[in-house]
């Protein structure tokens, strides 16, 4: 479905004095002639820059354009080579221009040079002092390298460290873990549990006797706190041996 | 009602013309009386139009550059862009097409955001002006850019022409659309 949209026209003729389109300019003809000229070297201007765009324009249309359905990223990529080609080629243009120009400048310094004083000449001083502020500009930008690789040296040796030590850390933590294996693989060795076995026995053993010598003493009715000799031996057998 | 091409009518002397598509009539008409006010030494037509295609019927000048309006407060406006897209020739997008989104100053109104806009015109290779046109200001210095790049879409600057200018804005866009 095609709206109709309304569209509305607003103009301006240029409002700069002398510069109006060609018929007002037919009318003060005798008026200002260097006006009228501008005005036509620009027109002039304008016309060889539009021919230029037609021109560019047809000779892009000559191209074919390739009709296969690409998808979205590929139009995306192609397009982006052909806006970098763009660049390059702007680029290029600029570089050959800029050459051109510095040849055509340094011609004509050569000429201004075989004509002046070589001695007197505000040139002479200038181009001294641009020599000196690069041999300056050289020095600082060594001396910057320098530092900058002095400094890459002590980051580095300090990377190198920081490695050893990581090292370090890791040898110990593992002397740790092997220490602790060990301990662990001790303790559920059977050597040990039968060595626990008969210390429980004879401990159960020993706490059999005490108590029956306990009984005994206690049984005869003697007053064993009399006697430092039997109060001794009393206590002693109060002492609970699976505490050790 | 075909499509709309660049170069198919000859420049008329001295005259630059500009279409101002968008949504927002009273927008549209305080942009263009302003681009009138601008001292400049080409003639400058400016055509308003609230959608494309344009009907055939009217006899209108050579179209050197378009502005696609987008308010950020509307998503009307936003379709209304994206519709009116589809019935331009691709040879304009050859530097003849700028956006330009309007309303950013009051994030609170806004419905569309900022990244949406940025992709449409990333989309269309075009370059997007930001400016609140209700601010005079603002209004009067974009009138001023869209009148230089008028002046340069119509071939009245001599060693620039619309593509070159393209590669140029283009430059300074990328580092924020790597952010996308």
């Amino acid at each position: 479905m095609e709206t109709q949209s309304e569209e509305q026209a607003v103009t301006k003729p240029a409002d700069s004095g002398g510069e109006g389109g060609p018929p007002q300019v037919a009318g003060a003809q005798g008026a200002r002639p260097e006006d009228r000229m501008t005005l036509l070297l620009r027109l002039r201007a304008q016309t060889k820059q539009q021919l230029l765009e037609y021109k560019a324009m047809v000779d892009a249309n000559e191209e074919k354009t390739p009709e296969q359905i690409m998808q979205e990223k590929q139009i995306e990529a192609k397009i982006e080579e052909l806006e970098n080609e763009v660049e390059e080629a702007k680029i290029a243009f600029e570089m050959k221009k800029l050459a051109l120009d510095r040849m055509q400048l340094s011609t004509a310094l050569k000429k201004h040079l075989e004509k002046t004083d070589i001695k007197t000449s505000v040139l002479m001083d200038n181009m001294k002092q641009i020599l000196n502020l690069n041999k300056l500009i050289m020095k600082s930008q060594q001396e910057t390298r320098d530092l900058e690789e002095k400094l890459l040296d002590v980051r580095k040796k300090r990377l190198q460290l920081k490695q050893a030590s990581e090292r370090k850390l890791l040898e110990i933590q593992t002397e740790k873990n092997k220490q602790k294996e060990d301990l662990d693989s001790m303790e559920n060795s059977d050597k040990i549990k039968t060595i626990q076995q008969n210390l429980e026995t004879e401990i159960q053993i020993t706490t059999v006797i005490q108590n029956v010598f306990q009984n005994l003493i206690l049984g005869s009715k003697v007053n064993w706190a009399e006697d430092p000799a039997l109060k001794e031996t009393v206590l002693q057998l109060e002492k609970n041996l699976t505490m050790i | 009602m075909s499509a709309l091409r660049p170069l198919d009518k000859l420049p008329g002397l001295n005259t630059a013309t500009i279409l101002l598509v968008g949504t927002e009539d009273a927008l549209l008409q305080q942009l263009a009386d302003s681009m009138l006010k601008e001292d400049c030494t080409s003639e400058l037509k400016v055509h308003l139009a609230r959608s494309l295609p344009l009907p055939c019927s009217v006899n209108r000048p050579r179209i050197d550059l378009i502005v696609f309006v987008v308010n950020l407060h509307s998503k009307h406006s936003l379709q209304n862009v994206e519709e009116s897209l589809c019935h331009l020739d691709a040879a304009f997008f050859l530097g003849k097409v700028t956006f330009l989104a309007t309303g950013a100053g009051r994030d609170s109104h806004c419905s569309i955001h900022r990244n949406t806009v940025v992709r449409l015109a990333h989309t269309y290779r075009s370059p997007l002006l930001f400016c609140d046109l209700e601010i005079e200001d603002f209004r009067a210095t974009m009138a001023q850019r869209l009148v230089r790049l008028l002046q340069i879409c119509a071939g009245h600057v001599p060693g620039v022409s619309a593509l070159n200018l393209l590669s140029l804005l283009r430059g300074s866009e990328n580092p924020s659309l790597e952010d996308l």
